[in-house]
């Protein structure tokens, strides 16, 4: 048998371990900005653009094979690159904030800001 | 306390709360066991042509799926990309019997074209075709190409019969109601969510918003609005608005010497609208109304815009002119605030 | 132990209705454990056992939800190996300290359940908030269940 006191300073500890982790886990960091890669519902990436350091692209391709080229630097997401006829995606510009996701219609491609839960939407 | 007293109230708490679980756990008009009413839901579709989100708090999977089915049929019904839609028909046939809707939708996109003197016409769609925008092939066509389509332009031409829903158009006319049609999606949704029992919602179809009542803490919904030239121009904080922006920004293509053309039409002359505004948004109750001022508004220009709005008076609008300023209605400007990096100088328009 | 599994039932979905704490659609805070910590010393393993299968199922099927099963199972399991080691070792009057530890276990195999369903590991970022409430309602609950079980033992 354990005694009663024996439990309650184990059981203080695990709760003031809980606590700092919780602290270290959750506490709010300053500029993370997330986006997502989303197609056709899918989430394929998330990216945490306050991390990046420096420049690199990533190809996405749709079932019917075409294709969006994806730039991301520092606090920044683009599509840089498409076969779409549009390419309202690529006239769109650096993504930065929480304006307006990047769209490919064609391809179901949604590129948008996440976790900012200032903006519910955005009008454009 | 003696264990039998204890088990009886134990055995009311338990009548008591399964009475509270029943109510909680709710039998909804949409079948099935609802969500919380704390809880949002949403789902996403790509349908007429643009990405769209639909989220309710409380709202169930069985509405958002009567929402989407509803969506995809006024497309079936109302798209000039599907053959088989009414009116794909009528353009085709030059004249048809079309559905209760359709001929709704339709007498009240002429109320709007008769309201904004022609600026919204929904008989350009022939010029539209000719630039390439349908078909993402784009060109510029030659002048008298649009002269002479030109000729088919005009939404007085359109014949109707309220009683047997017939319509037909002058010879050679064609009709696309993209201008308004998702306008007049947020206004079905609000009723879908009102009468399913789901009063705090929020719709972006493509840019066409639409807010109902308030967020769980009463707050109200913060909307952003698009910097045509890349960003954000600021936020506003309403409900039980819809909330359009239309601009050239949307859909354009260059030609080789570097001019702009874009997809909004000035019905006058056959080409893209150039009265001096980048984009308009427009605030009001009724989603239709607010979509077709907000591509009539950028074709009337920044003076007709703000001369008409002195006439009506009955919404609101912000407009982002190409010599860099930001124009707004009182009201809006009250509820609105820029975002740190907005370029534009601001002024309110006065009443 | 009809009644007891009833009552359990009844808890679980009024805590459903409560907000969950973490942004993990499904998880639970754990007050129907009250439940079952007082029959696990009072009635014995294999009644515990029953009383729990029937309120895990039961409790997903009025929640609507097919994840709240899964997260149920691997939670209840978890905090059920947990009390049964923890039934040779404690008093009657320690039955917080078995509120406590079942609680974290039960979260501990509601977080399992959430990475595997979702594959993300980085759901484990909620891991130490999630053994915090556990700690806290668990002492809850466990209480609770002391309280029930010295009141009943007549």
């Amino acid at each position: 048998m354990i005694k009663t006191r024996t439990w309650i300073i184990i059981l203080a500890a695990a709760a003031l371990i809980a606590a700092a982790g919780t602290f270290f886990t959750l506490r709010p960091r300053g500029e993370a900005k997330l986006v997502e890669v989303v197609q056709d519902g899918t989430v394929l990436r998330e990216i945490d653009l306050s991390s990046v350091t420096r420049e690199y692209s990533f190809e996405v391709v749709w079932t019917d094979g075409g294709t969006n080229v994806v730039t991301v630097r520092p606090g920044a997401i683009c599509v840089s690159a498409a076969d779409c006829p549009d390419k309202v995606c690529v006239h769109h510009g650096w993504l930065t904030d929480q304006s307006a996701p990047i769209v490919c219609l064609p391809h179901r491609l949604v590129i948008r800001a996440k976790g900012d839960t200032s903006l519910d939407t955005v009008s454009q | 306390m003696r264990y039998r007293t204890l088990l009886k109230k134990i055995a009311s708490l338990f009548l008591l709360l399964l009475l509270l679980a029943g109510c909680a756990s709710g039998a909804s008009p949409a079948g099935g066991v609802s969500p919380s009413p704390a809880e949002l839901r949403g789902t996403e579709l790509f349908a007429m042509d643009t990405y769209m989100e639909l989220k309710g708090y409380g709202a169930s999977d069985a509405l958002l799926e009567a929402a989407a089915d509803r969506i995809r049929a006024l497309e079936d019904a109302l798209s000039t990309t599907r053959e088989e839609s009414e009116i794909s028909r009528l353009n085709r046939d030059g004249e048809t019997n079309v559905s209760e809707e359709t001929y709704r939708i339709l007498t009240r996109s002429l109320e709007l074209c008769r309201e904004t003197g022609g600026a919204l016409d929904i008989t350009v769609y022939p010029v539209v075709r000719a630039w390439g925008f349908t078909t993402q092939s784009y060109r510029v066509p030659e002048r008298g190409e649009i002269a002479a389509l030109l000729e088919t332009v005009d939404y007085r031409g359109i014949a109707r019969d309220d009683s047997t829903r017939a319509v037909s158009l002058p010879e050679s006319a064609e009709i696309d109601l993209g201008a308004v049609t998702k306008g007049y999606v947020v206004d079905v949704l609000r009723s879908l969510f009102e009468e399913a029992g789901v009063h705090d919602a929020l719709f972006n179809l493509g840019g066409n918003v639409l807010t109902m009542g308030t967020k769980p803490d009463g707050s109200l919904w913060h909307v952003g609005i698009q910097d045509p030239q890349g960003g954000l121009l600021g936020t506003v904080e309403i409900t039980d608005k819809a909330l359009i922006t239309s601009g050239g920004y949307e859909r354009y293509f260059e030609d080789e010497d570097g001019n702009v053309y874009w997809h909004i039409m000035d019905p006058q002359t056959g080409y893209p609208a150039d009265g001096g505004l980048l984009s308009v948004t427009v605030m009001g109750d009724e989603g239709i109304r607010c979509d077709a001022l907000s591509t009539a508004l950028f074709i009337m220009g920044t003076e007709g815009a703000e001369a008409f709005w002195r006439n009506h008076k009955d919404f609101d609008m912000l407009l982002v002119t190409s010599d860099g300023r930001l124009l707004l209605t009182p009201d809006a400007a009250a509820v609105f605030t820029p975002d740190e990096a907005c370029p534009y100088e601001t002024a309110v328009i006065e009443p | 132990m009809a009644l007891l599994t009833a009552i359990a039932l009844i808890i679980f979905i009024v805590e459903a209705q409560i907000p969950a704490p973490v942004p993990i659609p499904g998880i639970k805070l754990g007050l129907a454990n009250i439940i079952t910590v007082y029959a696990m010393f009072r009635l014995g393993p294999k009644d515990t056992a029953a009383i729990l299968l029937c309120r895990i199922f039961l409790g997903s099927v009025f929640s609507g939800q097919m994840t709240t099963f899964f997260y149920s199972l691997g939670g209840g399991l978890l905090a059920y190996l947990a009390m049964l080691a923890l039934r040779r070792v404690l008093t009657e009057k320690q039955l917080w300290v078995c509120g406590a530890i079942a609680a974290v276990c039960h979260n501990i195999g509601q977080m399992a359940v959430a990475i595997l369903i979702f594959r993300t590991f980085e759901l484990i970022v909620y891991l130490p908030v999630l053994c915090l409430s556990g700690l806290v309602t668990g002492v809850f609950t466990g209480l609770c269940a002391q309280f029930l079980l010295g009141r009943l033992k007549h």
